[in-house]
Parts: C-alpha cells; sequence; structure tokens
C-alpha cells in the first residue's frame, strides 16, 4: 500500500528585507498509514514551520517549493478554500497551548460539534451526540456534563484532551501533532502520550509528532527526522536514530541530554 | 554546623475570592521545613502548583511568609528590612528562567553586571568596566562584548549575563529558578556544567528549583520533592531516585520518558 504522507524536497522561505531567508531547506520524509513519525530539533530548526507548511498554515508571504502529497493528492500551492475543506476532515492539528486554540466564549461541545458539522453531519441533534463520544473517547470523565463547560473549567491536561477529540471526531487520515505535552507536567504528559499512541493504534490514523525532546520521541514514533536549521540532518527507524546515528549533530544531541537512570559523580 | 540557611514551617497562604465575592485561602506552601548546607546544591523539585517557586521566593525574600521562619547563617532573617535585608541581598542571589525579561534590554552588560554592586554600595576592586569584563570571563563570555545590549546575546549567552550578574557581589548562596528549563538541550548541557564549575571555584551553595528531574540528578546533592505546597520527601540524590520512598515520588520518576537504554548502549559502544 502506497504512503499516506509524501514530503519531497519541502523548502519554506520568507521575504526578509534582506532578502528571502530559507527555514526549512529540502526536507523528505514519509508517513505510512498507521506509523507515528517524529520529528525532532531544537529552537530555530524548522520543525514548525515544516508543519504548518503541511497544514497550509504558514504565515502570510512564505514561499513553498517541493511537494506535499497526502494520499496521493497534493497540497502545495492549493486554494486556501480547498485547503479549509481538508484541515479538520482530512488532516488535523494540536498545538504546544490548547487554550490558545480554544475559543474561550463557546462550550468545548459547541466547538467540537462545529467541527464535525463543517464536515460530515450539518443535524444538530447527531453532533452533541458525537462531541460526547469524542470526548469520552480521550478519556475526559463525566462527558455529558462536561460538554458543556467552557475551556477555562479545565485543566491544562485535560484541555488537551479536548484539542485532541476536536482533531480526530472527523477520523482523518493525517494528525499533526506539535509539542502537544511540552507545557503539560510530567504524570500529564506520559497520560497524554498513551493516550494518543492508543487513538492512533485504534483509528489507524497517521502521525507526524514535533519535538524538542529526544526521550519522548523515542516513546512514541517509528521513524524520526532530525533537523537543524531547516536542514534535515538524519531520517531513518527511530532504533537507527538512536542506536546507530550517522550524524555528528544527533551524537551531540544525544550525548546532551541528562539521563535520569544515569548516576552522577559530584 | 550551622546551616546557611534555614528554612522552618514556611507556610504561603493566599487569600482569593469565589464568584460571589466569598473569601477563600489557598495554601500554596504549606509548613516547609529544610536547611541548606554550606556549598551543597539541594534541588526543590514538583510539578505546576506544587509550590516551589513560590517556596523559591520566600526564600529569597521576593515574598514574606505568611507562618514560619527564615534563618540565613545563623540570622533570623524573617522580617528583615533596611539594612539587614540589604546584608542579605548580598549573600542571597537569584537566576531567573528567562534571561531576557530578567535583563534590562536598555542598559549595556556591564551595566547589568555593576547594578547589584551599586545597591550594596560597593566599589568593585579596580574600575567598573574591568570588573565587568572579569565577570563574564569567568561565565564564558567574550569580555569585549561588554557594552553590547541583552538583544544581542543568544538565550544561553543570556543566561550567562543572568548567572555573571548573580556573582557580581560574591553570594555564598544562589537560587536558580528554572535556570536551564527554556534552554536548548545542547546549550542546557553546557550551562549545566558551567553552574558546577562556578560552584567548585567559588564554594557557594545552590537552591535549584525544577521540574526536570534528570537535569537535577546532573547538579544536586540533595532533592526535596514537593507535591501540593508540602514537601513528601527529602533526602540524598541517590537515595530519592534509587530507592524513593514516597509514592508520589515514585509516580514521577515512573512518568519521565526514557530513550531505551539498550539504544544508549549500543550508541556508546559504536563511539
Amino acid at each position: 500500500m502506497s504512503d499516506l504522507l509524501v514530503v519531497e524536497d519541502l523548502t519554506v522561505t520568507f521575504p526578509t528585507t534582506r532578502g528571502p531567508v530559507e527555514v526549512v531547506k529540502g526536507v523528505s520524509f514519509t508517513v505510512g498509514r498507521d506509523e507515528t513519525v517524529g520529528i525532532v530539533g531544537e529552537s530555530g530548526s524548522g520543525k514548525s514551520m515544516t508543519s504548518l507548511a503541511i497544514m497550509g498554515l504558514l504565515p502570510k508571504g512564505a514561499r513553498t517549493r517541493g511537494s506535499v502529497r497526502l494520499d496521493g493528492t497534493e497540497l502545495l500551492g492549493r486554494p486556501e478554500r480547498e485547503l479549509r475543506r481538508l484541515r479538520g476532515d482530512q488532516l488535523s492539528m494540536i498545538f504546544q497551548d490548547p487554550l490558545s486554540s480554544l475559543n474561550p466564549y463557546y462550550t468545548v461541545g459547541l466547538q467540537i460539534e462545529e467541527m464535525y458539522r463543517a464536515h460530515r453531519d450539518k443535524s444538530r441533534r447527531n453532533a452533541r451526540q458525537v462531541a460526547v463520544e469524542a470526548l469520552a473517547q480521550v478519556g475526559l470523565p463525566e462527558p455529558e456534563r462536561r460538554v458543556d463547560h467552557y475551556p477555562h473549567q479545565f485543566s491544562g491536561g485535560q484541555r488537551q484532551r479536548v484539542m485532541i477529540a476536536m482533531a480526530l471526531v472527523c477520523g482523518p487520515k493525517l494528525l499533526i501533532a506539535d509539542e502537544p505535552t511540552t507545557a503539560l507536567d510530567v504524570t500529564v504528559q506520559a497520560q497524554i502520550l498513551r493516550l494518543l499512541a492508543d487513538l492512533r493504534r485504534e483509528s489507524g490514523t497517521g502521525m507526524v509528532f514535533i519535538t524538542h525532546d529526544l526521550a519522548v520521541i523515542s516513546s512514541i514514533a517509528t521513524r524520526v527526522l532530525v533537523l537543524r536549521r531547516g536542514e534535515q540532518v538524519e531520517y531513518g527507524t527511530a532504533e537507527q536514530v538512536f542506536a546507530e546515528p550517522r550524524h555528528d549533530y544527533t551524537r551531540m544531541l544525544l550525548d546532551s541530554i541528562p539521563r535520569i537512570d544515569d548516576e552522577v559523580s559530584a | 554546623m550551622t546551616p546557611l540557611l534555614q528554612a522552618e514551617n514556611l507556610t504561603k497562604r493566599f487569600v482569593t475570592r469565589g464568584p460571589l465575592g466569598a473569601r477563600a485561602e489557598f495554601t500554596a506552601v504549606d509548613q516547609v521545613s529544610f536547611e541548606v548546607r554550606l556549598g551543597e546544591t539541594l534541588a526543590v523539585v514538583g510539578e505546576s502548583g506544587s509550590g516551589k517557586s513560590t517556596t523559591a521566593r520566600m526564600i529569597a525574600k521576593l515574598m514574606d511568609p505568611t507562618e514560619g521562619s527564615l534563618h540565613f547563617d545563623g540570622e533570623d532573617v524573617t522580617r528583615a528590612k533596611g539594612a539587614a535585608l540589604a546584608r542579605f541581598r548580598g549573600d542571597v542571589q537569584v537566576v531567573f528562567q528567562d534571561p531576557f525579561s530578567s535583563l534590562n534590554p536598555r542598559h549595556t552588560v556591564e551595566r547589568i553586571l555593576m547594578a547589584p554592586l551599586v545597591y550594596q554600595g560597593i566599589a568593585p576592586d579596580g574600575s567598573r568596566r574591568a570588573h565587568a569584563k572579569e565577570l563574564m570571563e569567568r561565565v564564558g563570555l567574550n569580555p569585549d562584548h561588554s557594552l553590547r545590549y541583552p538583544a544581542q546575546f543568544s538565550g544561553g549567552q543570556a543566561q550567562r549575563i543572568g548567572i555573571a550578574r548573580a556573582l557580581a557581589v560574591n553570594p555564598r548562596l544562589v537560587i536558580c529558578d528554572e535556570a536551564v528549563s527554556a534552554l536548548d538541550v545542547s546549550v542546557q548541557a553546557q550551562v549545566i556544567e558551567l553552574l558546577r564549575r562556578l560552584q567548585r571555584e567559588s564554594g557557594f551553595s545552590y537552591v535549584f528549583i525544577a521540574h526536570d528531574l534528570a537535569v537535577v540528578r546532573q547538579i544536586a546533592q540533595r532533592v526535596a520533592v514537593m507535591s501540593k505546597g508540602r514537601i513528601v520527601e527529602l533526602g540524598e540524590t541517590a537515595q530519592v531516585f534509587g530507592e524513593p520512598r514516597d509514592a508520589y515520588t515514585r509516580t514521577l520518576l515512573a512518568a519521565i520518558p526514557r530513550i531505551d537504554p539498550e539504544w544508549d548502549r549500543r550508541r556508546k559502544e559504536r563511539s
């Protein structure tokens, strides 16, 4: 079976007063159906720009080259109207800060319903039931009651669950998760990582997981892409990248992170 | 031996108003006691809302405790004001998480580094410029850049400026409040190494506030684990990480994502 997402020689350029600057320089990778690919890098590596390019959400003025195909369909250069129809339906994204992506004036139920009605069934009654089920699916207790609550009534981890429920309500083929656990406490992070892995497995959604945290990547991704200043320095299976890194930069990164189980001489 | 700093039953309660204006009290830190020994690094770890930052602010005397007492070098500084507080500030310095928001963007590095001395009314040995350059060298910054502004430095370099400023008055205790949390891993490793070297050279103590336990393990001799405003476990680093006694500590340690040790072993064999 063909790959779900094929990114080929993706380049993102921003115009500046000193001329165009390339922030993503020829990145290529694929995501199979039923697979999680991790993109890891430090600040300025271009990892978020890569995900925004796939979603067609780059800031105004950005120029792209190369190819991004979802299930054989080219996404780059598509008109905004068509991309809007695809987003939330065929591909979804969750971000680091769920509070800034949720509308504080609407109940979470309404926001999930809106997503579902925009792409699927227009009827209101059905949508509410779908929203309740979506909240139950992400492990929120008392979904029938919580569906009428506003974003501020949820904790950080619960809000991320709401975002995941919204992202998955239409059953997208691809989920892009950009630092979804970075702002969370470590115990909550563990729960969200488990939830994402479980949901992905159950629904067969492909996932691109973006993070600066190598340990998080190693626990969730089957394949890993390492970016540095917009360039792809390493791409392989997680085992290959972590056990047999080919590039000095990857080795340096792996040497830099403190290991929780290491004894340290004072 | 008298501990350098002794916190006894430190408590901080905040008064909040409910939706109907009802008064409610929230206890952020609840009867916390610990000591900081000469030359050691004590880490205070916990998740958000654990009270670790409020504890840090109280022992830095940036916030008064509701109850409890604080002794520094045997002296009661709980309600210290005026000259006594100024003396305390000369002994205890803080390095904050975000270097850019804690450095005045309109001041040169030299002026930033000399500000604590000006506040203390101390004249540096030699000229100010020479003293600022010397501090920059100690933290691994190019001393020729002493007339630059914070925005002209990277995040890791800016944090070095924050560390140099803390060292300007020759403190005996440096409180690091999530001082390496915002840095990229490669930069973080360098700043941790810098903090360890400075302590070896100068012999001051650290209180290291952090949520990242792997970082804490690199730097602390003792660890206090906080949850819901209380210290649930306090002990030697090796004991807390190796044989945690408290259930919450065990949960916390188990939740940390780990790289497969087998992968690490194979990588090290190859290099």
